[in-house]
């Protein structure tokens, strides 16, 4: 390689981190790609894109949200009936008339190592937008979710979701596709 | 640590042991490095609001970076003749990923942050593996690399505590700002070694190679079956740990996280307190034995997995982990050393080796997840159990003794 140079290159390194910093503030001021995907009943548009000068004006139907009336879910912690951490909601699952059927959780492991999805029934979920850390509240508790088969959706086989537990004549898992 | 001339890159004794200290809290510090990039970004991406395809694809970016740099990275580090250098620029390089993921965690910085990642893990693997062969020279090349695993080992279990309890303590994003600073340390220990990229010390390795062509090093039937071997261990190995942890999963109940913590600290733990042994025993009593020992781990491993129901006992199967953690992770460079140590091809070798565990770890994960699928977890078990047995039966009949003659 190069001789007689004794140390290496900081500035370059350090301009380059200067510029990744640069292009990120100017990135932050775009829409953000990662819309979430999993909206309550009524269909929540997302707030305006800042527009520079002399371009359409923004459509006429927007509707607002007030902070505390909904809350947006994916990748924020769900808690069980003891209020323990289950893990993350990662998707929601819904049918072809609107409705959400199921919101998969990304249960259990430490550090990453050891997760599984879990498919739970949207009916067995209550939402606290106010708590935003972990707005979503499941009715059952962890043990009786932690056996649960993995959420692994395919072309042919129906899923298996975790539904209300078996209470006079309920079966325990509902299958749905 | 040898006076001979072929030995030590050349350096006086106070220098040397200066460096080696330096080797020790280098491979220290790269695995607490390396611990805040596994699974944990999966985690960090998924608070993030990232969909689960996306991460998948990011993650999937890095791997297929890493896998194809493995060989050229390799081919790089033999071409340069300072490698601190390298190790120094993979190191700001892991710093500025880390610095991505903590500041402006979108797609395309994300990708770009993979990517670094995965090239600069290829260069720097090696430059590490280089020092310690200019540091040992070949007739003890298994107690220092024996040293290398022992502090790898000690890394990755302080590291996951520290990038864990700062995790659960401050914030996800915080673990990323702390893995960028743990690079400074690790800077801090390539100035002794910078050492050894000296033109005297250049010149006495240079001295002791013997070049051969590309096309040599990579046709020697030694590494081609040593690759093999290495790729059947990862086929059964890689898929082993996450498997049982998701069954931990399903079977523990609040404590199942602590016992997965467990199972991966405690081959670690394993890890830092066998690595010298088994560094000394490959250099008195030969490299097969030390194979065979960690290879026999692996049936041994996938039939206790297939038939213990006790998570606790579960923890306890991954003692044997440490064994065979300790046995690949030393041996890996040891043979590569001992087959092109002096061909000036000694990183392109231990970077096809890279490249071979990377297609088997891949194909294991993959394949290991469609049987526990289809057939369930003990059947998968038993499988990986049947390849680490074809893996030992392997190295039995074709792995040929590769440690140098001694004089």
């Amino acid at each position: 390689m190069t001789r007689g140079r004794a140390n290496p290159p900081h500035g370059v390194v350090l301009g380059m981190l200067l510029t990744l910093w640069v292009v990120n503030a100017w990135a932050a001021d775009a829409p953000a790609p990662a819309s979430p995907a999993a909206a309550p009943a009524a269909a929540a548009p997302a707030p305006p894109p800042q527009q520079p000068a002399a371009q359409p004006s923004p459509p006429e139907n927007l509707e607002s949200l007030a902070p505390d009336a909904a809350v947006a879910i994916l990748g924020k912690k769900v808690r069980d009936a003891s209020g323990h951490d289950m893990g993350p909601v990662v998707d929601v699952v819904v049918s072809g008339d609107g409705h959400p059927v199921a919101a998969v959780i990304d249960f259990g492991g430490f550090l990453g190592v050891g997760t599984r999805k879990i498919a739970v029934d949207w009916s067995l979920l209550q939402f606290k937008p106010v708590d935003r850390d972990a707005p979503v509240v499941l009715a059952l508790d962890r043990a009786m979710v932690q056996a649960a088969p993995e959420y692994k959706p395919t072309v042919q086989l129906p899923v298996q979701i975790v539904g209300p537990p078996p209470a006079a004549k309920d079966p325990g898992p509902t299958d749905q596709k | 640590m040898s006076k001979r001339p072929c030995c030590g890159g050349g350096l006086q004794a106070a220098a040397l042991h200066s460096a080696e200290r330096g080797l020790d809290w280098l491979n220290l510090f790269v695995a607490n490095i390396q611990t805040g990039f596994g699974p944990f970004i999966a985690v960090y991406l998924t608070t993030q609001g990232w969909t689960q395809t996306a991460i998948g694809f990011a993650l999937s970016l890095g791997t297929v970076t890493a896998m194809a740099s493995q060989v050229p990275a390799g081919a790089l580090v033999d071409a340069t003749s300072r490698k601190s250098l390298v190790a120094m620029l993979s190191i700001l390089v892991f710093s500025a990923s880390a610095l991505i993921f903590a500041l402006s965690p979108v797609p395309l910085f994300v990708y770009l942050a993979e990517m670094l990642h995965g090239f600069s893990s290829c260069t720097l693997g090696p430059a590490i593996a280089a020092m310690s062969l200019a540091l040992a020279g070949r007739t003890t090349l298994g107690l220092r690399l024996g040293r290398n695993v022992r502090y790898a080992s000690i890394g990755n279990g302080v590291g996951a505590a520290l990038l864990g309890a700062c995790g659960y303590l401050i914030s996800n994003q915080a673990v990323f700002f702390l893995t960028a600073a743990l690079t400074l340390p690790a800077l801090a220990t390539l100035k002794p070694l910078s050492r050894l990229d000296a033109p005297a010390a250049r010149r006495e390795i240079r001295e002791t190679a013997q070049r051969q062509s590309v096309a040599h090093v990579l046709a020697n039937s030694r590494l081609l079956i040593f690759a093999a071997c290495a790729t059947l261990f990862q086929l059964a190995n890689a898929a082993m740990l996450p498997l049982a942890s998701v069954a931990l999963t399903k079977r523990a109940g609040g404590i199942a996280s602590l016992l997965i913590a467990a199972c991966v600290v405690l081959p670690q733990v394993m890890v830092a307190l066998l690595s010298p042994l088994m560094g000394r025993i490959a250099e008195t009593r030969g490299r097969r034995i030390v194979l065979l020992l960690g290879f026999l781990m692996l049936p041994l491993r996938g039939l206790l997995f297939a038939v213990l129901a006790n998570p606790e006992l579960v923890v306890l199967v991954q003692a044997l982990d440490g064994i065979a953690a300790t046995s690949f992770g030393i041996m890996v460079p040891l043979v590569a050393a001992d087959v092109a140590g002096r061909s000036g091809h000694f990183n392109l070798a231990l970077g096809f080796i890279g490249f071979a565990i990377g297609i088997g770890a891949t194909l294991g994960t993959t394949l290991a997840g469609w049987i526990a699928d289809r057939f369930g977890d003990p059947t998968a078990f038993a499988g990986m159990a049947a390849i680490g047995a074809a893996a030992t039966l392997l190295v039995w009949c074709a792995m040929p003794e590769t440690r140098p003659e001694p004089g």
